[in-house]
């Protein structure tokens, strides 16, 4: 029988240096639907991405992935379950030496036995879903942004993983690629019947797209829930974050002196 | 003074946990032999390490060894003794000149080709994402080029005694007029198989374990920003010459120092 939760973090500490990233930070991602965390920026969103997919080590604290612990694995181990993960790095992260085509077919070759001209149906139908069949012959440096991003998609689902991560998959994209990545990610959800999880702090587009949200600030998940009950949430720090009040509970200035004492001490 | 005292802990400390990091790494990389489907990797490094570095060792070895040809001909027909030139010309190319100067130009051409490659590999997460994919980089990037660089370097050294040799021959034979009977049967008196060459090749096999480790790590462990990567490429070069003229002196005197 399937678990509810395809991920699951339990009192998760995770420091570096001095700063306090996650201070026994709790969340469980729902199998099957689309996942957002979000939180203003360094918050440790991305960071969190890395400690579930084994690529960062936490203090303490346990990341259950399918009900195993990501944390206690060892380095073969966490390889093989990686492979049931794609993700989607903000900068695509495409192999420079490979074109389109070659990038796509890169994780096939390496984890599958499959003769060679299913691996180029399989490209193709992968490149066909995200609309870049035409381009399987560019190279990564005649790719646009968003271009780039949709074949790293392509890419991440290139194996039908049971879990796709996209680290801010919004950021930097002019607004047809970015209703084209909302589709994809909406669209690829649905037709592999993955689990998605996303962190943003693009509030309008995240909100369009996810089944259930996460808000983080200061190394804990200071809300979730439903968009809709996120929205109706009175807590100040969520209203804040949801309406992009530039004061309140995260303030505008960074700390400092008074500005008068500042003021003089530059006169003197 | 105890903070002098400890900032020299500190830099202590971090340079013994680098060597760590760049050992453990080591271990892994070598630990993972290529296997049957990684030979096209290892093959398309030993081409872009050792075949696209040819040139430049057949260029510079035929001009030192002209050079040497040069000046051990001048000095030794003041004394009649012309037939040596052959003899010393091997000796000081198949003893020293051969592992360091390739392996100097080596560092040069390939080692900081090596670094900046897995440096912007990492800059640009093309490492995270092998990782994230169950891809192991120590395997699929690290160790081809350990090993390339490994098997290419020797052999580049050969490259490099037969054409200095030749470079000597043009010059010294050819051009200055030593006699080639006693040139070449000098040579041949002097030059041992394993005191010479296989000392000789001894050394560059350990030189390009030193070099390719040196480049594949600070690639490897470099800060993913474009100073870091420059200083990452510079480290390299800097560290893998020094490194090589040192280990060149102590190799020399375990090889054939008679104490």
């Amino acid at each position: 029988m399937q678990q509810d939760y395809i991920i699951e973090v339990e009192d998760l500490c995770f420091t570096r240096g001095e700063k306090v990233i996650f201070d026994h930070l709790n969340l469980k991602v729902p199998r099957g639907a689309i996942s957002a965390v979000m939180g203003p920026s360094g918050t440790g969103k991305t960071t969190l991405l890395r400690v579930i997919g084994g690529q960062l080590r936490p203090d303490s604290g346990k990341v259950l992935l399918n009900g195993k612990d990501v944390c206690t694995m060892g380095r073969e181990e966490l390889f093989r379950a990686r492979r049931d993960i794609g993700m989607l790095f903000q900068t695509s992260a495409l192999f420079t030496d490979m074109n389109v085509f070659e990038n796509v077919a890169f994780p096939l070759r390496v984890h599958t036995n499959l003769p060679e001209d299913t691996i180029r149906d399989l490209v193709l139908m992968k490149l066909n879903a995200v609309g870049l069949r035409g381009a399987r012959d560019l190279r990564p440096s005649q790719l646009s942004g968003g271009m780039s991003r949709r074949v790293a998609l392509a890419r991440a689902t290139a194996l039908d993983p049971d879990l796709i991560m996209y680290d801010e998959p919004f950021t930097g994209q002019d607004p047809i690629s970015m209703g084209v990545i909302l589709t994809l990610i909406h669209d690829l959800n649905e037709a592999l019947g993955t689990s998605t999880l996303l962190v943003s702090h693009d509030i309008h587009e995240t909100l369009s797209i996810a089944d259930y949200l996460f808000v983080i600030a200061d190394g804990k998940v200071i809300g979730e829930g439903t968009p809709d009950q996120l929205k109706a949430n009175e807590s100040r720090r969520i209203h804040q974050f949801m309406h992009g009040d530039p004061d309140g509970p995260v303030p505008f200035h960074y700390p400092a002196d008074d500005l008068r004492f500042d003021l003089l001490s530059e006169v003197e | 003074m105890i903070s002098f005292l400890r900032r020299i802990g500190n830099r202590v400390l971090f340079r013994l946990e680098g060597l760590g990091r760049a050992t453990i790494m080591w271990g892994l990389a070598m630990a993972t032999l290529p296997r049957k489907g990684d030979m096209t990797l290892l093959f398309r490094q030993i081409y872009s390490i050792g075949v696209m570095s040819i040139a430049i060792i057949v260029l510079s070895a035929f001009a030192i060894g002209a050079v040497i040809s040069l000046q051990f001909y001048t000095q030794l027909s003041r004394f009649g003794a012309e037939d040596a030139v052959g003899a010393g010309l091997a000796l000081v190319l198949l003893r020293e000149l051969g592992p360091v100067v390739t392996g100097l130009l080596f560092a040069g051409r390939a080692g900081s080709a090596i670094t900046a490659e897995i440096g912007l590999m990492k800059t640009t997460e093309q490492l995270s994402i092998m990782e994230m994919m169950g891809v192991d980089p120590l395997r699929r990037i690290v160790a081809p080029r350990l090993w390339g660089g490994i098997i290419s370097m020797p052999l580049l050294t050969a490259i490099f005694n037969v054409v200095g040799i030749y470079g000597g021959v043009v010059v010294g034979v050819y051009w200055l007029g030593a006699d080639a009977g006693g040139f070449w049967s000098g040579m041949q008196d002097a030059v041992d198989v394993r005191e010479d060459i296989v000392k000789g090749m001894l050394k560059a096999a350990i030189f390009a374990v030193v070099v390719t480790w040196i480049a594949v790590f600070q690639g490897y462990d470099c800060e993913p920003t474009a100073e870091g990567m420059g200083r990452a490429t510079t480290r390299t070069v800097v560290t893998s010459s020094v490194l090589i003229l040192a280990l060149d002196f102590f190799l020399t005197l375990s090889m054939y120092g008679d104490f």
